[in-house]
């Protein structure tokens, strides 16, 4: 449905996407993750036309998003970062208006708003001037916006940013529920908000994609990083051999205090038992075993921290 | 052109909803009004004629019509709207053509109120209808073309009043300076100068006379600024 390839974009001489490549299929849910200023608007408004990209290609549905921008832009629902409305504007007024930007019929508009409003929580709103509208509710009118001609694939700048925690969860679970029907591209920088409601997390930092995949295959991913913690009443030189003599073990860190040795080893798999086991057979003391996961948000933070990004690149 | 007609509907209802439309209409109605009051022979049986309030419309509107426009793209640039505007099926054609039309139509009902001073005219005198007629469809004339010129300053800046400023000036400045010119300027100089003159080609509306070469270099000039107003918005895609 989505087809990005080798996407970038220049700001003068600042690169703000860099030869990004993803795909998105029909009916999935994407989120779109990254820090501030990784590059999410910028590329979000490259695949909703705003802007031309630098280099490389788009295409929404089959078309090209800079040669068929007018097909793009009426399959696509978009929600843009800011949210920019016209604060005059009642909000019947607006959708009224933005329907027949869409190349809606009078019947059509009517039945779309009542549809939209209905599905947003706009119904007791509807006739008041959106700049006296509180900000959820405006996220909720750029929402319907976005949703008026029931496009086949929406995409939403950070939908949450700035709700309370119960809007916050209404709009997850609209999210959820409009994702049966469409395919759903949305931004964040917040973990836990895409970890909830995508099926697929897309990792962006300074303009490239660091990581992706599902929730699942993150945290595999992370596990990666996990660590075995033991600390045995041993000399250092003798539990470094043994530590390392294990299947799989490719870095130990060993210190001594007072006889016992705390050993760090960095492995992909659990090797609490076997560690047990080697202690048992040479007979040291086992005080501490235990292995530390490294969560999602240790990953992401990570990146934000360029220390997986930067050795990517 | 529904889309056209969308966008020119609400840009219409913004100009009238927003203060500074009803602040341009009474200004403008108060200077003519002045200029009609202190100039004109309102006595019986006198031919009587809205000359005066004629010969300085022209001037008047260089600085009254960019207030009319001055929003029209500027507003959407500051407030962010425009990337609602231009992720829309429209064209920015279609974007740009319909604000112009708003504008436009918002100067004509701004025009018809001057139709006053004609009631007082038929009352108190004996007006020449033909060069009276012809004379607002001057005045319509140079507002398409004005208009379009406002639009051009306003797809330049996301801040109205120097919007305003970049459509005024220039226009002001070339309305005074080829009128005042045209009469002095020899050779060349002064064939081109009685080409874009403003003032003068709306000068022959107002004496009656009515040429396609008037009519031609109104909208052949307006077309000119619209078409840059378009490129200005498709150029500002790309930063
Ligand atoms: N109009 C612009 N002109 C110049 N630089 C820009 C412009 N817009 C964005 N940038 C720069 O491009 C980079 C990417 O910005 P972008 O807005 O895409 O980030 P983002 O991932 O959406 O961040 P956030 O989470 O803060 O919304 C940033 O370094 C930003 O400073
Ligand atoms: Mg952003």
């Amino acid at each position: 449905m989505i087809e990005v390839r080798n996407l970038s974009k220049f700001y003068g001489s600042h690169r703000a996407v860099d030869s990004i490549s993803f795909s998105i299929a029909e009916g999935e849910i994407v989120g779109f993750l990254g820090p501030n200023g990784a590059g999410k608007t910028t590329t979000i408004r490259i695949l909703t036309c705003f802007h031309p990209a630098t280099a490389g290609a788009a295409a929404i549905n089959g078309h090209d998003v800079f040669t068929e921008s007018i097909k793009v832009r009426s399959v696509v629902g978009y929600l843009p970062e800011n949210n920019p409305l016209y604060p005059e504007m009642r909000v019947r007024e607006y959708l009224d208006f933005r329907g027949k930007l869409h190349g809606l019929d009078r019947a059509q508009r009517r039945a779309a708003i009542g549809r939209v409003s209905e599905r947003c929580w706009l119904t007791d709103v509807i006739r008041r001037p959106i700049g006296q509208l509180s900000k959820g509710f405006r996220q909720r009118v750029g929402l319907a916006d976005a949703l008026l001609h029931n496009p086949k694939v929406l995409i939403l700048d950070e939908p949450t940013v700035g709700l309370d925690p119960t809007q916050i969860r209404e709009t997850r679970s609209l999210i959820q529920d409009l994702a049966k029907e469409h395919t759903v591209l949305l931004s964040s920088h917040i973990l836990p908000e895409v970890q909830a409601t995508c099926q697929r997390i897309i990792i962006i930092n300074r303009g490239r994609i660091v990581a992706s995949g599902s929730p699942d295959e993150l945290r595999e991913r992370v596990s990666g990083e996990s660590q075995t913690i033991a600390e045995v009443q041993a000399p250092e030189t003798d539990v470094r051999a043994g530590l390392e003599g294990l299947q799989g073990v490719t870095k130990v860190k060993v210190a001594s205090t007072n006889g016992w040795t705390r050993a760090t080893v960095a492995t992909k798999a659990d090797l609490r038992e076997t560690i047990f086991r080697l202690s048992a057979e040479k007979g040291w003391a086992v005080r501490e075993l235990r292995r530390e996961v490294a969560s999602l948000e240790d990953f992401f933070v990570k990146i934000v921290a360029g220390a997986i990004g930067g050795s990517e690149k | 052109m529904r889309n056209v007609t969308a966008i020119m509907q609400r840009e219409l209802l913004s100009l009238f909803w927003s203060p500074i439309g009803y602040i341009v209409i009474a200004g403008f109605l108060l200077i003519t009004g002045v200029i009609v009051l202190v100039s004109e022979t309102f006595a019986p049986g006198q031919p009587a004629s809205l000359r005066s309030m004629f010969q300085y419309t022209p001037l008047i509107l260089t600085i009254i019509i960019p207030a009319i426009s001055m929003r029209a793209l500027s507003e959407e640039y500051r407030t962010g709207t425009i990337e609602t505007l231009t992720t829309a099926p429209i064209t920015d054609f279609e974007m740009v053509f319909g604000k112009y039309l708003a504008s436009l139509a918002f100067y004509v009902i701004m025009l018809a109120c001057t139709l006053v001073y004609l009631v007082l005219l038929e009352i108190f005198g004996n007006p020449d209808w033909g060069a009276t007629l012809s004379a607002y469809f001057g005045l319509v004339l140079v507002g398409v073309l004005f208009t379009a010129f406002g639009i051009f300053a306003s797809s330049l800046t996301r801040n109205q009043i120097v919007a305003w400023i970049l459509g005024a000036v220039p226009l002001l400045l070339f309305a005074w300076f080829s009128f005042y010119y045209v009469s002095r300027a020899e050779g060349w100089v002064r064939e081109v100068l009685q080409q874009v003159n403003v003032m003068g080609r709306f000068e022959q509306f107002a004496r009656g006379s009515v040429t396609t070469d008037g009519l031609v270099f109104f909208l052949a000039s307006a077309a000119f600024f619209l078409f840059v107003s378009v490129k200005v918005v498709e150029s500002r895609r790309w930063r």
